[in-house]
């Protein structure tokens, strides 16, 4: 008995000894994935252009505030995560930082003091960037973003959440691969290129991967089979990008490409997050990187170029719609009196124009948030240097009740090859009642 | 949404209709125009800018312009006196963006176009007095009070200026008759074409963005009725 107490005893204090060492020991630090030659200084303009693939100025910065000052909040089930300041400023910024604590913040998502990053900072993906491109990227933010004093609000989870110690269990689980990037063999040039630009700096996986049972992306790489097959963001579903009837599949690369460059192609246009995404990051990336993302999605996703256009067939929702018929039902009336003018009774819209809403990801996406929020308050491209028109979708949300938009809605993801289950005046109101943004 | 018991609900009804649609192409239950709560009555309706007597006088009026006996709805079935007030009391009726600094010229040329110095709703509230003075005195009542018959022969005189009306007012006839079209056509969200009345009369299926697949469709009537710019449908 005695001895059975002594061993728990001293289970007991080994335990509160490994927690201590778990809570209070520093972090291992990851070192450079390479060792670059003592003279490196990277090339003019690369440093911007990582921060560009890196997309670090959509979250780093509030709408209207100064560049990577910081102060957004990233909405999350546990509460708000406030983005840092990352401009050079020595006391609210990160001037102080060594290039090894920079890098610590990219691979290991961990800050100078130990503390550990919630992981709305995507450094699973960063983890894959290569030592030039961190070098770059320090170099600019250390001489060329401009120092801003700004002393955003700290981030206040709720409870375990805010214990930023146990993302260090996480960590194991999810940033736990070899840092740097490692080119397929038997790959050319250009699709490890893309597989570089969409794994790393691009951090797709961030939205576009499904999330595992630890909320860490399922899989960081195109190994994983999970890896880009769709996700959700805040609600909203971030479409497959790699399965069956994928954008990836079903557009050429150049379709792809183009995409990414402007939000608008021949089939679609970009809306939501997708389409911040390509009016700070994508827009400035090169034809050539474009094309290389293009590439690589379009070689994961098994899809071989079609070779001649498939034969378009009428559809029956095209027909009803055609015919106008007096007693036709709500969904598509509503259609012919709102949506019709500009998407067509094919459905198919106009190219680089009008999205189509047949076969439209958005249409028919697992969530249908993102279809609703469209209806109800529209959307706009962006101006991009190849496309400077900011195209604009009304909002429908003075005209049509929840009812109507649930009809309406429902409509679309039945109708013409779409399927995809009914949407409800409840689902409608909810996204109604949400603050806009 | 909680579905009446003993009732299929309506979500379902939509899912089901749609899909069928959908896959057949049977159009199962039609759109029914929205259930619209009823305007307030004509007769209980504050006016934004008419006095009483302006407003019976204007109700009196439109109602022989375009009544509502014979074919299709008359003017009063589509509010046209809410859309002259709601213009007299707008820019239209302020004349808020028209060239109104002198000189004025009130008895030139109609050619000319608008030459007196006072805006439309200043027209209305000079004019309806004088003109109400002259239907007493020619025949013994104010223009509201007549029958219709002697209402429209009122009309005619005004229209053919036999009461010899100041220069200033001379358009009131004219500005009267095309307030009363565009309270008639206009879409409802101006407060005439109730229910767009006017416009299922005549076929006019209202302001949808596209016909293109009827362009080519000769002598076939188009089938649905039409949608306002709000989006009612009827």
């Amino acid at each position: 008995m005695k001895k059975l107490i002594r061993v728990l005893g001293v289970l007991v204090v080994l335990g509160i000894v490994a927690l201590l060492a778990f809570i209070f020991v520093p972090v291992q630090r990851t070192g450079p994935a390479t060792q670059l030659a003592a003279d490196f200084k990277p090339a003019k303009g690369q440093g911007e252009y990582v921060m560009r693939a890196g997309d670090c100025l959509a979250c780093h910065t509030t709408e209207g505030g100064k560049p990577f000052a910081g102060g957004r909040a990233i909405q999350s089930p546990m509460g708000a995560i406030w983005t840092t300041n990352i401009t050079p400023d020595k006391e609210t910024g990160i001037g102080n930082w060594t290039l090894d604590d920079f890098r610590a913040a990219l691979y290991d998502g961990v800050t100078p003091n130990g503390t550990h990053l919630y992981p709305a900072m995507p450094y699973e993906n960063y983890r894959k960037m290569s030592e030039e491109d961190i070098v770059a990227l320090y170099d600019y933010f250390m001489n060329e973003v401009e120092p801003v004093s700004n002393k955003v609000e700290e981030t206040k989870l709720a409870f375990p959440f805010n214990l930023r110690f146990g993302l260090r269990a996480w960590n194991w689980l999810a940033a736990n691969y070899e840092p740097g990037f490692k080119p397929v063999q038997g790959q050319d040039e250009q699709f490890n290129r893309g597989k570089y630009l969409v794994e790393g700096a691009g951090h797709c996986a961030a939205c576009h991967s499904p999330r595992n049972l630890f909320m860490a992306q399922d899989g960081i790489d195109d190994t994983s089979k999970a890896f880009l097959t769709g996700g959700e963001i805040d609600g909203y579903s971030a479409p497959d990008l790699r399965g069956n009837n994928s954008a990836s599949q079903k557009w050429t690369t150049e379709q792809m490409a183009a995409y990414l460059s402007t939000a608008r192609n021949a089939h679609s246009t970009a809306t939501g997050e997708m389409m911040l995404v390509v009016r700070d990051s994508l827009q400035y990336m090169t034809k050539e990187d474009n094309m290389a993302i293009a590439t690589y999605l379009k070689t994961i996703s098994g899809g071989q170029l079609l070779k001649q256009a498939p034969p378009i067939e009428v559809t029956e929702t095209e027909k009803m719609l055609t015919e106008a018929k007096a007693d036709m039902p709500l969904g598509p009336r509503l259609y012919l009196d709102n949506c019709g003018g500009c998407h067509f009774v094919t459905g198919k819209g106009a190219p680089e124009i009008f999205p189509e809403l047949d076969g439209n990801s958005l249409v028919t996406a697992k969530s249908p948030k993102g279809l609703i929020s469209v209806i109800l308050h529209g959307a706009e491209l962006p101006s991009t240097a190849d496309r400077p028109m900011k195209l604009r979708m009304q909002g429908y949300d003075n005209r049509l009740s929840d009812e109507e938009i649930s009809a309406l809605a429902t409509f679309l993801r039945e109708g013409w090859n779409n399927q995809a289950p009914a949407v409800s005046a409840a689902d409608v109101k909810a996204v109604r009642d949400l603050p806009k943004h | 949404m909680r579905d009446v018991p003993g009732l299929p609900s309506r979500r379902t009804f939509l899912k089901a209709s749609a899909a069928s649609a959908a896959i057949a192409g049977i159009a199962a239950v039609p759109a029914k125009a929205e259930q619209k709560p009823e305007p307030v009555a004509l007769t209980e309706y504050k006016p934004d800018c008419l006095t009483p007597s302006e407003w019976a006088f204007v109700m009196a009026a439109v109602a022989r312009l375009i009544p509502s006996d014979g074919e299709g709805p008359g003017a009063i079935e589509a509010r046209v006196p809410v859309f002259i007030d709601k213009q007299l009391a707008g820019d239209y009726g302020r004349a808020a963006d028209w060239y109104m600094q002198g000189p004025h010229d009130a008895a030139a040329s109609p050619l000319r176009g608008w030459q007196t110095p006072l805006n439309p709703l200043q027209i209305y509230q000079q004019a309806i007095p004088f003109f109400d003075a002259w239907c007493k005195t020619t025949h013994g009542k104010i223009f509201a009070e007549l029958d219709a018959e002697t209402q429209d022969k009122a009309l005619t005189s005004l229209q053919k200026d036999e009461m010899k009306i100041a220069p200033e007012l001379r358009d009131f006839f004219t500005i009267l008759l095309a307030n009363t079209k565009e309270g008639y056509f206009a879409d409802p969200m101006y407060g005439g074409n109730h229910g767009m009345e006017a416009w299922k009369y005549i076929g006019f299926p209202g302001a949808r963005g596209s016909y293109k697949e009827w362009v080519l469709k000769h002598n076939k009537p188009y089938p649905l009725g039409p949608v306002s710019i709000s989006g009612e449908r009827a």
